[in-house]
């Protein structure tokens, strides 16, 4: 560590409490972006799908737990939540782009100040989050030089789900309901204008929630309100907490419910609810999984 | 002591009105009752068992918790406000609550295992913890109401906070903070209302019981000695039984606010003067007020869920009826709440004192700027690092302060214009008032500016302490009056922010994040303005230290001396409306500073307006620069809420200031 010297600028930030906006004028933005950080999750899915490995990343601890692929390298550094991003680690990181989404634009002014701030939104009223998924992705390809993996992926996750829409086909058909739970008397639904739905779509499956949800990260409904789709098939996507296991198994209205009693409710593994492509063919992979499980339970 | 209670006539019968709303709950179950019955003979095959096993398992025993929940709530509240003898207490402002929430959260993180087999255990354990904590706090003061209250506030806030923190660092967020905050009432079986039912029936005997004691505890300790009244065993029987039925509705449903403190008071404005008659109408009114609200709540929901949980919604229907019910009332039977600070310690050196935290607050900047938390571990930035990290540090470290310093001022201008010690911009419900007015702003505009957006929250903010002034004024300052509609106001506020943020948009996580309270996304434009604004604001504060030295000393002093009061206090509430929505847009509603720092600078001593002014000042930069830069380094690179630390950091030092100068201490 150097000497403590305070420049005259310092001098004058620091009788004001602050520093001042001048920088200075950033070098010419890189042709090709080599150092990228990701503050949105879905867009850290699609780099690290296309074969790029970003300097840091948001909430790598979560992120491992509920997103599981595509794998987070070590050397990926950690910069704190989404919603807080920890600036002093960011700027330390080093990076020359940053992907951010619409849901941290409140960021936007302090990110430009790190680096070129780029943001994706797959999520976004109104728009199908599928197509959009694959148009970031293919944007994402562009930029880094990476076009042709982009494409590989976008043929890859379509080719995959549809592979898994024939591995289905003999199955008996019920419309699928995809809930998280919040605790054992509320969940929420996964409609049709959810990532989530959209896959269930793909695979030629009839989504149970018809409305459209406005998938929202509030507006849970009793569980009660899963009597009104007697014939689906439930699939719980987690995370699922701690105490909803033992209280649903003691649960009379729980039991009660024809979807339970018939033994079609499966528990996948975790997945991104915010994803892009890659969160969509593990959803696919997870879910068909599950129903051909809950088929071979019923003959078997 | 025993003043003649005067009331003005309720516009209407009290009976009439607690029966039509009884009525209009009743009503509403029975549609939900009816829906299901009505459903159970459709032709639908094999639905109409179903729609059986729903009625039976889910629609009456939400109906049977929400009557019994209400009444668990509104004797705990009215056991407590007895036998502290404090309008204000109830198990949310007691901590009772939060503390079981806290308890409950760490069980659920730490000892999962725990909260399958003793959930309630868990909460009655950190209920009680939270009110031992209180009582020891405030014992010296004999309980005072005041400082019961201004530990419990405390007690109650950081242990929110930390709630939130856990669960905040552990990636659960929205969904659980949102069922689990809110108090949530769907049911699946009869255990919840059981539960409950057979703890209210054993508080209600357990009141039975001690009601000869607890009519005398009404009384002063030294005559409730003289009757030989076991005093403090008696005392902390009821409190117990009181946390009990508290803690056991919180671990069942989450926490409901507001119930516990309007039952009670809507049971006095309502007619009822004995302790016989109290013990029966506070809680069947507590029952009628949560039957409705959830009626209310099941009946707005769409087939996509409820908009609000019950528990936030109690104060959008109680909110309003306390804030109309206060003015029809004259005088409150309680003893009244210390209107006058306890005498304090004057320094004989204010100046020096002033000078003292002006280094504090010196120290604390040049530590947040140059000391942090990194992957290497604790570092003292020097040199190009250092310059490099200034860029993030000075915004944050000079937003902090700026927000500090005018939420202090707000907080000691409040105080001395009600003459109320326990005023200030976050009790008063100003900081989220100006939340609601940002969040009109947010979904009205697109991509607004900081002018539209700072515009809008000072509009929320005054438009609040218009209200109370409005509603105080009718009837002079009473320091109970003020604060039941700042609470009933705050609660009503912080309704419309919940509902807000469970539309779950990019504007609703916009606010969740300025609820919680974070500079980390200051920008050097921001800071500066947040400077420029608190300089030119906070210049105007010498310039009414003459107001505010008279206005505490009451009205008639005021006007012999000429003071045109009424402008005086309309200027003076408008300016602390200023200064808190711009504090509160930078740093949240939730930071604690208005109200703790005029209280430190007038417990170390500086007694006159212009010295605790500075004093307050200085300490608020000091106190927000210090939580900030531990929010931001204790748990790096995860960034926790800067209301905790500030919480944490004031709460025991105020505490500890209060308990040395007691009231038995004497003069000094």
């Amino acid at each position: 560590m150097g000497p403590l010297t305070v420049t005259r600028r310092h001098a004058l930030a620091l009788a004001a409490g602050l520093v001042s906006l001048s920088r200075p004028a950033r070098a010419v933005p890189p042709v090709r972006p080599r150092r990228i950080a990701a503050i949105d999750w879905a867009a850290l899915e699609t780099v690290l799908a296309l074969g790029v490995v970003p300097v840091a990343a948001t909430e790598l601890i979560q992120f491992r737990k509920t997103v599981v692929e595509p794998a987070v390298p070590d050397r990926v550094i950690d910069i704190g939540l989404r919603g807080t991003p920890n600036y002093e680690a960011l700027t330390l990181a080093e990076p020359d782009l940053i992907l951010t989404s619409n849901y941290y634009e409140v960021q936007r002014r302090n990110l430009e100040r790190v680096a070129e701030t780029l943001s994706l939104s797959v999520y976004q009223p109104g728009l199908r989050p599928y197509p959009v998924a694959e148009e970031v992705t293919l944007t994402l390809g562009r930029l880094l030089g990476r076009e042709a993996e982009a494409r590989a992926v976008v043929a890859a996750t379509g080719a995959g789900i549809a592979r898994l829409r024939d591995g289905l086909r003999g199955v008996a058909r019920r419309p699928v309901l995809a809930i998280n739970f919040g605790d054992a008397r509320h969940f929420r639904a996964f409609g049709g204008d959810s990532m989530f739905g959209e896959v269930l779509r793909r695979l030629g499956i009839e989504n149970a929630w018809a409305t459209e949800s406005s998938y929202s990260a509030a507006a849970p409904l009793g569980i009660e309100a899963l009597a009104r789709l007697p014939d689906a098939a439930l699939i719980v996507v987690p995370p699922i907490p701690v105490a909803v296991t033992r209280a649903l198994a003691d649960s009379a209205l729980w039991q009660a419910l024809p979807t339970v009693r018939e033994k079609r409710v499966s528990t996948i593994g975790p997945v991104n609810h915010f994803g892009a492509l890659p969160a969509a063919l593990r959803f696919a992979r997870l879910v068909s999984a599950a129903l051909l499980r809950q088929e071979g339970r019923r003959h078997g | 002591m025993a003043e003649p209670v005067h009331i003005n006539r309720m516009p209407t019968n009290p009976a009439l009105l607690w029966g039509g709303l009884a009525l209009a709950a009743a009503c509403l179950s029975a549609f939900q009752v009816t829906g299901h019955l009505v459903a159970g003979v459709s032709p639908r095959p094999g639905t109409a068992p179903l729609d059986g096993i729903i009625l039976y398992h889910s629609v009456l025993p939400r109906i049977a918790v929400a009557l019994v929940g209400g009444a668990a709530l509104g004797l705990s509240g009215l056991l407590l406000q007895r036998v502290l003898r404090n309008p204000l207490a109830e198990p949310s402002t007691l901590g009772v609550s939060a503390g079981a929430q806290l308890a409950m959260t760490v069980a659920l993180i730490h000892a999962p295992a725990l909260m399958d087999h003793a959930r309630e255990g868990v909460a009655l354990a950190g209920g009680l913890a939270a009110v031992g904590l209180i009582l020891a706090l405030t014992w010296r003061r004999g309980l005072e109401p005041v400082a019961v209250v201004l530990a419990g506030m405390m007690v109650a806030l950081t242990a929110t906070m930390a709630s939130a923190a856990l669960i905040l660092a552990n990636g659960e967020y929205l969904f659980s903070i949102f069922i689990w905050g809110g108090g949530a009432m769907a049911q699946q079986s009869w255990e919840p209302a059981l539960t409950i039912a057979v703890r209210l029936v054993a508080g209600i005997a357990a009141a039975v019981l001690l009601s000869r004691p607890l009519s005398i505890l009404g009384l002063d300790d030294a005559s409730a000695r003289s009757l030989g009244v076991a005093l403090n065993l008696t005392r902390f029987g009821v409190i117990g039984v009181a946390v009990w039925l508290a803690a056991s509705v919180t671990a069942e449903v989450g926490v409901i606010g507001f119930v516990g403190l309007a039952a009670p008071a809507l049971a006095h404005l309502s007619g009822a003067r004995t302790q016989a008659h109290k013990l029966v109408a506070a809680p069947l009114i507590g029952a009628v007020l949560l039957w409705l609200t959830d009626g209310l709540v099941q009946l707005m929901a769409g087939i996509d869920g409820e908009r609000v949980p019950t528990g936030a919604a109690t104060a959008l229907l109680g909110g309003p009826l306390l804030l109309w019910l206060l003015p029809r009332l004259r005088m409150f039977e309680w003893p009244s709440l210390d209107r006058r600070p306890s005498p304090s310690r004057r320094s004989r050196r204010p100046g020096r004192l002033v000078g003292a935290f002006a280094l504090i607050a010196a120290i604390a900047v040049a530590l947040a700027l140059t000391v942090g938390y990194g992957p290497e571990g604790w570092t003292l930035s020097t040199g190009k690092l250092f310059s490099r990290l200034l860029d993030w540090r000075g915004p944050r470290v000079a937003v902090a302060a700026a927000a500090g310093a005018m939420l202090a001022a707000a907080g000691m201008v409040l105080q001395r214009v009600t003459a109320n010690p326990l005023a200030s911009p976050e009790i008063l419900g100003v900081g989220t008032g100006a939340g609601v007015g940002l969040t009109a702003v947010l979904f009205l505009t697109a991509g607004s500016g900081i002018g539209l957006q700072v515009a809008g929250s000072a509009a929320g903010a005054v438009v609040v302490l218009g209200a109370m002034l409005a509603l105080s004024l009718r009837s002079g300052f009473g320091p109970e009056r003020l604060l039941l509609a700042g609470i009933a106001m705050g609660a009503l506020c912080s309704a419309v922010l919940t509902a807000v943020i469970a539309t779950g948009t990019p504007q609703a996580f916009a606010l969740l994040r300025w609820l919680s309270g974070s500079t980390n996304d200051a920008t050097p434009a921001d800071a500066w303005f947040c400077a420029v604004t608190a300089a030119v604001l906070l210049t105007a504060l010498p310039l009414a230290s003459r107001w505010l030295e008279i206005l505490p000393l009451g009205d008639v002093t005021a006007r012999s001396i000429g003071l045109p009061v009424r402008r005086c206090r309309i200027a003076l509430v408008l300016y602390a409306g200023v200064l808190t929505a711009a504090a509160a847009l930078f740093v949240g509603p939730l930071s604690f500073v208005g109200l703790i720092a005029p209280h430190l600078a007038r417990l170390a001593g500086l007694g006159r307006a212009r010295t605790q002014g500075a004093g307050a000042v200085l300490i608020g930069i000091g106190l927000m620069v210090v939580s900030d830069w531990l929010a931001r380094t204790v748990s790096f690179p995860y960034q926790l809420p800067l209301g905790l630390f500030a919480a944490l950091l004031a709460g025991p030092y105020l505490i500890w200031l209060l308990g040395r100068n007691g009231p038995r201490s004497g003069q000094p």
